[in-house]
């Protein structure tokens, strides 16, 4: 009927931000797992220095770039619990919901977090889905949280937790619901704000199901329940806010049932600088008209009238104003105010057609007032951003939960596309990097092909292939000489050089001596070279069997670094990776501007529809106020031709 | 149309006024609903989508920059930040400054709240380098506060990790400002 649910988190979704990340960074230290003093993985502690400062992208990029090599180790859970608390302000509730599901489990088994803290990760899902409007998902995490413990940990949540689950239960037909409810609203202490608020909305559901002797009764106690409250040196806007509120409902449902007395009894009380007095001040002119009391009515229509008339809902008053009129009959006074009010109506109704002919994702911004910081659009911990009507006719639709999401995710698309605008711009000096990369090597390339000719490969290389031969070809031979040891050398030398002296002497006694002493000496030197040459041998062998080793090793080494130079793997590699984030970049632009027209063209059609709903409003009025224009002159007319004749 | 809104008026304007506190925007029809969370979707989508390729992205560029045999990153954190409010800090790396900061209040709570912030990533040769740290801020007693601190450490062929460490020292109520390397 006339009455809207009333929805009490637009006020301070911030404080549910700082309650989200106590959630997830302090409520740890409570858990099996010992919460460590400092981030034991630095990639987890970037993680920590952008989620604090409330860069969720940032943040959730970082954990991505861990992941990918190889994790977050010495955290447990933790990093998938912050994971999914910057996805949940992010507006990525899906997502995180699968996240919590992975990570808790429908009973929390195996999950090294806290009851506690996973009571709280299941709140703030279930909360999340309940603004969302998916009160199936809502009603299955709500359900998750164990309410004792809740209760003992945070009592506050613990009452944010009844009130919804109170009113998904008062959004649900099921059987059982009634008694649920029952016993979930006798949880809350009568005078708490949640249970007023569960009361205010049991009057309006009660309303929709046509009870309205129910919906009387919850606002009348309602009102008596906050007068009484209320600490009047001290009242709480929140309360008063809630009482004018009930007033007002209140009131509306005696105007419907022509209780005239009774609603300006209760209407009387609103004070007349609250938030509803002039909505208040024009019920208030419909009940004195309704009692006959016209003076009156004109009295607080003439004082509306004075106010500006951009609100849809002040539309009424130009026609009240000219009814009223002629109710005391004044049909004189009547009639240019019905014209004026039809004149009203008109322009009102051309001034919408213009609107609405030029209607675009321009003009709409320019009608809104966005909060901005050094960082850009502030937002809530829902991601809906902090925005004001320039133009209070869009104060209603601003107002509503889709209208805000759209808005949100309009924003998050732009945000998005210039995120895309910028990496699209890096992929030239991607590609100038590559190449430098690619010049270096081909430096250090050119470097290392000068130092292995420096190294005269190929000639040791010939040196070790003579070498061998030689060896094998004595070997064959049973070439003692050639294994002999460089002292054996020496001494061979020594002999020949004594036998060519003892060639060149005279034959006399002393020569023949020496001679004789010579050939001693040379059979002792045979013999020990005969008998030395197994070892010198395989000295020599084994002397050959390194050196090959070392020379197998070095060409091997040659052909690595040979292949290293030829081989351009990395370079292609990174060549190729480039390219393909260039075409999902490319790809992603063209998703997220078809993204954004969908999402202007929601944007855009809901503002359309708040406007043609407007315009039917204002030609009924403006309908009603040319019938009675006709009447009145027609009425006027016959009164003179009247009085002519009587003259006559 | 003129008699019944006449003769009926007090009533017709009620219900008016009821009407219109139910603003006709928010009676959506189940298609435009439907349409929204289409859009929600997709943009939960695109998001996905979008830190998926600022990962590669990222990635790409520290493989393209920093390649990981001459890589060498420098952390920062601040425990407890009791006796320090951090200002400013300055980075130098074998006699050359590489970096400098200066702290929003925002980036200092974050800090405080275990949040390292990545203050430098560069390259270097395998061999020993001298890194030295200058935090600057303001120190017990609301008196402006300077510290160094030196280390003395041999990059390998591997990334090299370093940690400024920013620490309230309980023994004599002063910070303490150290250098330490990561495994």
């Amino acid at each position: 009927m006339g009455l809207t649910v009333f929805k009490p988190f637009r006020a301070g979704p911030v404080l549910f931000t700082g309650a989200l990340l106590w959630l997830t960074m302090i409520a740890p230290a409570q858990a099996d797992e010992p919460q460590p003093e400092r981030a034991e993985d630095l990639r987890y502690g970037w993680v920590l220095y952008e989620y604090h400062q409330g860069n969720a992208f940032e943040a959730l990029t970082q954990l991505a770039v861990a992941r990918e090599q190889g994790g977050i180790d010495g955290h447990g859970d933790h990093p998938a619990l912050v994971e999914g608390g910057l996805m949940l302000s992010w507006g990525m509730t899906r997502e995180a919901s699968r996240l919590f599901t992975e990570l808790l489990g429908a009973d929390g088994a195996g999950s090294t977090l806290s009851t506690d803290v996973r009571n709280q990760a299941w709140f703030y899902l279930g909360k999340v889905f309940y603004l969302e409007g998916d009160h199936d998902l809502a009603s299955e995490n709500l359900e998750r949280v164990d309410g004792d413990i809740l209760a003992e940990a945070n009592h506050d949540l613990f009452r944010e937790w009844i009130y919804l689950r109170a009113r998904l239960a008062m959004m649900s037909s099921r059987f059982g619901d009634e008694s649920d409810l029952a016993s979930l609203r006798a949880k809350l202490e009568d005078t708490d704000i949640w249970s007023l608020y569960l009361r205010y909305n049991s009057a309006v559901s009660a309303l929709a199901a046509g009870d309205a002797v129910t919906a009387e009764a919850e606002l009348q106690a309602l009102i008596a329940i906050i007068e009484q409250s209320t600490d009047s040196a001290e009242p709480e806007a929140e309360r008063e806010g809630l009482l004018g509120r009930a007033r007002l409902s209140l009131a509306r449902l005696y105007l419907r049932d022509n209780q005239f007395d009774a609603a300006l009894g209760v209407l009387g009380d609103m004070p007349l600088n609250g938030v509803f007095a002039d909505q208040a001040l024009f019920d208030y002119a419909v009940a004195a008209a309704g009692q006959g009391r016209p003076e009156r009515a004109l009295h607080a229509l003439d004082t509306l009238s004075n106010r500006d008339l951009f609100l849809p809902w002040r539309q009424q008053v130009p026609f009240a104003r000219a009814y009223v009129l002629e109710q005391m009959n004044r049909p004189q006074q009547a009639l240019p105010a019905f014209k004026q009010a039809a004149d009203h109506y008109q322009a009102r109704i051309e001034e919408l057609n213009n609107i609405r002919n030029r209607l675009s994702e321009e003009n709409l911004m320019a009608q809104l007032d966005f909060s901005r910081d050094s960082d850009g659009i502030l937002t809530d911990s829902y991601g809906r951003l902090r925005v004001q009507p320039v133009d209070f006719g869009m104060a209603e639709v601003l107002a509503s939960e889709t209208f805000q999401q759209a808005l949100a995710e309009l924003n998050e698309l732009y945000r998005m596309q210039s995120f895309v605008a910028e990496r699209q711009s890096r992929f030239e000096s991607f590609r100038v990097m590559l190449e430098t990369r690619e010049q270096q090597r081909q430096v250090r390339i050119a470097q290392t092909r000068r130092a292995l000719e420096n190294q005269q490969a190929d000639q040791w290389q010939q040196l070790h292939q003579e070498f061998s031969e030689k060896i094998s070809e004595a070997l064959t031979e049973e070439d003692a000489g050639f294994f002999m040891t460089s002292k054996q050398k020496a001494l061979r030398d020594k002999l020949d050089k004594v036998e060519e002296t003892l060639a060149g002497l005279p034959d006399d006694a002393t020569t023949a001596s020496q001679r004789a002493t010579y050939q001693r000496m040379r059979a002792y030197f045979d013999w020990w070279i005969a008998d030395d040459y197994g070892v010198n041998r395989w000295a020599a062998q084994k002397q050959l069997r390194e050196l090959n080793r070392e020379m197998d090793r070095f060409q091997a080494q040659r052909q690595r670094v040979e292949t290293l130079m030829a081989d351009d793997a990395r370079h292609a590699e990174l060549a190729r990776r480039i390219a393909a984030s260039e075409r999902e970049l490319a790809t992603l632009g063209e998703e997220i501007a078809d993204a954004l027209g969908n999402a202007r063209q929601a944007l855009l059609s809901q503002v359309d529809s708040m406007l043609v709903a407007q315009q039917e409003e204002l030609n009924g009025y403006l309908l009603a106020s040319r019938h009675a224009q006709a009447r009145l002159a027609d009425q006027l007319f016959r009164a003179s031709q009247n009085a002519g004749a009587g003259d006559e | 149309m003129a008699t019944c809104l006449n003769s009926r008026f007090p009533v017709l304007l009620a219900a008016l006024t009821l009407a219109l506190t139910a603003p006709a925007f928010a009676q959506t029809n189940p298609g435009a609903e439907k349409d929204d969370t289409a859009v929600a979707e997709q943009v939960e989508a695109l998001k996905k989508k979008v830190i998926r390729l600022n990962r590669d992205l990222f990635i790409l560029e520290e493989d393209l920059l920093f390649p990981a045999n001459t890589q060498v990153a420098v952390f920062l954190s601040v425990d407890a930040g009791k006796f320090l409010k951090l200002d400013a800090v300055k980075l130098k790396v074998d006699d050359e400054i590489v970096a400098s900061h200066l702290y929003t209040e925002r980036q200092a709570k974050a800090l405080e709240r275990g949040g390292m912030q990545r203050l430098y990533v560069g390259n270097l040769k395998t061999g020993v380098h001298q890194m030295t740290a200058f935090v600057e801020g303001i120190g017990p007693d609301q008196r402006p506060y300077k510290q160094a601190a030196s280390l003395e450490f041999e990059k390998s062929t591997g990334t090299a990790a370093l940690e400024i460490r920013v620490e309230d020292r309980s023994s004599d109520y002063q910070p303490s400002v150290s250098i330490v390397e990561w495994e």
